[in-house]
């Protein structure tokens, strides 16, 4: 048996041992995430005799460059973890999965994982001319492949360097129900900044599971800005290690859910000095839907000076929607500030009649308002208004949007 | 609408807001093109009015009427009121983050188009009357492209709402307070909006505590609202003296 193998067959028997994620669960509990069967399938995906049965060599992964930056700044390997060196190289400086109930998925993605592609920003054939500093900026789009898949993306930005990414995930619309567990890790090294667009708007029928961890070497800097869609079950959980000094991060959710179920969860662990983080999320519901925004940031002793932020808010725009927020903090050191708190709402009724009293009918006010207040938040996680223009977030954010109204308008005429 | 109608024509107006009831009894009518001026303390019901004309869903008309244009105004949801002509500038501007400036009033004003079946302008076209309003309003470019009122000063809501007033070119315009809070250049570039709208056709009722706004503007009358009523008609000799005795009036004097 060779070595991948042998790790499938591990992170198997480790989940039969540890068990799936239970139903007491404080994370999950507003939300339970379906069976351990559902993620790791009935074990005839990954079979050692035909390794590379369901997937094209790209796992589905399309790269392309947004801007002018110089070619050979960035090196991209496709990379079979059915193969043992492969496997190897794919999964390289990312630790093991422990036995918090979050790891679960962690455990059924090193079972089902098949393929996976490597970044290293910076890592290509101009390393060595000094480029620190520039900015890549790069669309990774994803094609769900197969029913049921554990693609892996690993992005190294290394010091100095700074890359904008659009990442965006579509399913053909011929396919039945996708179940997905992606796992995304970042690493940036001391001074690396990225600013990171995700865009995750599955079929309803979908049942997909987005784990990004993230870890920040000294003064680097993380932006993340998520436009998610609920489905039949969709959780979207962010991990950010702030291990070094003066660290950053921000994250910013635009969170739709129109009788669908969705959860965002970030937990944000401070150990440097001197660092920052700013969560954010804005949920917006209709129908029957199940939304929870879980955030906890924790401040481990000696992390001095560090700052936390957590905002979450959430707007039923129709029918009985069921809305959970919590944001959560842990401090184990005295001289830190944080903030935290959340907020359930309806839209702004003043601004709705202004925009109506200026011609705008209902919905067209409505549509306009939820927009804009998803853009500023977007613009605030990724602290650039250009930025958003080159990843074009209006597009992105308009047709989210516009598809939430239409289904939330849809529900309300069952 | 009878050539004879005024343009609109409130008979009667009693209007709660919650459990109070804040306009008694108001008539008032406004000919096609005329500017009229309302005058009253604080509380006296003048937002009142505008924004029950303008179809808040707080504002809950008790009885009365309301005719606009020769229609019944009080059925009518707020942006078919906007669309038939009806423009209300509002004393508090709201800020409506995220949504640049620009494309909030080339929406504003598609929909209106598209009410009255004209084609939808293009951005770019849009750009350039917008540009140009803005400029003989004394505000710059990038006021466009700022989210709606988010960060303005309040001279710079209100001249925002002016814009707004200039590119929709609506049949009546009700200014709440438009000159509070705005410098001396945006109470002159007041004037020669309504100048020029006027010159157009539009109608005005212009709230105001500021004789020497309502002077310039040359009002065709001017009303009184006291308690939620209209108690007195004048021209601009009544705006003069309540600017020299103020709103308070002795029992003799009103009688006088």
């Amino acid at each position: 048996m060779n070595h991948a193998r042998a790790e499938v067959l591990t992170a198997r028997e480790r989940l039969a041992s540890i068990g799936w994620i239970p139903g007491r669960s404080e994370y999950f509990r507003h939300l339970p995430p379906p069976g351990m069967e559902v993620w790791l399938g009935d074990g005839s995906e990954m079979s050692a005799a035909d390794p590379v049965v369901h997937e094209p060599a790209d796992a589905g992964w399309t790269l392309e460059s947004l801007g002018t930056a110089r070619q050979g700044l960035v090196e991209a390997q496709w990379l079979d973890a059915a193969d043992a060196t492969q496997r190897s190289q794919l999964f390289a400086g990312i630790a093991a999965p422990g036995d918090s109930d979050a790891d679960r998925f962690a455990w059924a993605h090193q079972a089902l994982c098949r393929r996976g592609l490597r970044l290293r920003i910076g890592g290509g054939k101009a390393s060595a001319e000094g480029e620190a500093g520039e900015t890549v900026s790069l669309a990774l789009r994803r094609q769900a492949q197969t029913a049921l898949e554990a693609p892996t993306l690993v992005i190294d930005v290394l010091p100095g360097m700074h890359c904008v990414l659009l990442e965006t995930h579509e399913r053909g619309a011929s396919m039945d129900a996708v179940v997905q567990n992606l796992d995304v890790h970042v690493t940036l090294g001391a001074g690396a900044s990225l600013q990171h667009l995700r865009v995750a708007t599955p079929a309803p029928g979908d049942r997909i599971v987005h784990r990004v961890h993230a870890r920040l070497g000294r003064g680097a800097r993380y932006d993340q800005a998520l436009i998610a869609c609920g489905s039949s079950y969709h959780l979207q959980r962010t991990e950010l290690d702030l291990h070094a000094a003066q660290g950053s991060a921000r994250t910013g959710a635009a969170l739709f859910a129109a009788g669908t179920a969705l959860e965002q969860q970030v937990e944000v662990l401070h150990r440097g000095a001197d660092t920052t983080s700013d969560v954010e999320a804005l949920v917006l519901a209709s129908g029957k839907a199940r939304a929870v925004v879980n955030a906890y940031s924790r401040i481990a002793a000696g992390a001095d000076e560090a700052s936390v932020r957590q905002r979450l808010s959430g707007i039923p725009t129709d029918g009985q929607p069921r809305l959970v927020l919590r944001p959560h903090l842990e401090i184990n050191h005295d001289k830190v500030q944080a903030v935290h708190g959340a907020t359930w709402g309806a839209l702004p009724e003043d601004a709705l009649f202004y925009a109506r009293q200026r011609g705008l009918n209902e919905s067209s006010a409505r549509a306009l308002i939820i927009k804009g207040l998803l853009t500023a938040l977007l613009e605030r996680s990724l602290g650039d208004p250009d930025v958003l223009q080159t990843l074009g977030v209006d597009a992105l954010l308009g047709n989210a949007a516009a598809r939430y109204l239409a289904a939330g308008k849809e529900l309300s005429h069952e | 609408m009878k050539p004879s109608e005024p343009l609109l024509e409130v008979r009667d107006l009693r209007v709660d807001v919650g459990e109070q009831n804040v306009l008694k009894s108001v008539s008032l009518a406004v000919p096609a093109g005329a500017l009229v001026v309302l005058m009253g303390a604080n509380g006296s019901g003048k937002s009142t009015l505008g924004l029950t004309l303008a179809g808040h869903p707080r504002y809950k008309v008790v009885s009365g009427e309301a005719r606009f244009g020769g229609q019944d105004l009080l059925p009518l949801s707020p942006e078919a009121r906007a669309r038939a002509g009806l423009f209300v500038s509002f004393q508090a501007p709201p800020d409506i983050p995220g949504v640049k400036n620009g494309l909030f009033i080339r929406s504003a004003l598609n929909a209106v188009r598209e009410s009255r079946s004209e084609s939808p302008l293009d951005a770019f076209d849009f750009l350039a009357s917008a540009r140009t309003a803005a400029a003989e309003l004394g505000l710059p470019d990038a006021m466009l492209n700022r989210p709606v009122n988010d960060g303005f000063s309040g001279g710079e809501r209100k001249r925002n709402e002016l814009l707004q007033l200039a590119l929709l070119k609506p049949r009546l315009a009700l200014l709440d307070e438009i000159d509070s809070g705005m410098d001396v250049d945006g109470v002159r570039a007041v004037v020669r909006l309504v100048q020029s709208l006027r010159a157009q056709g539009t109608a005005f009722v212009v709230v105001s505590h500021y004789l020497q706004l309502i002077e310039s503007l040359e009002p065709d009358s001017v009303h009184r609202l006291d308690q939620g009523a209209i108690v007195e008609d004048g021209g601009l000799a009544l705006a003069r003296d309540i600017a020299r005795t103020g709103f308070v009036r002795a029992p003799a004097l009103a009688e006088a």
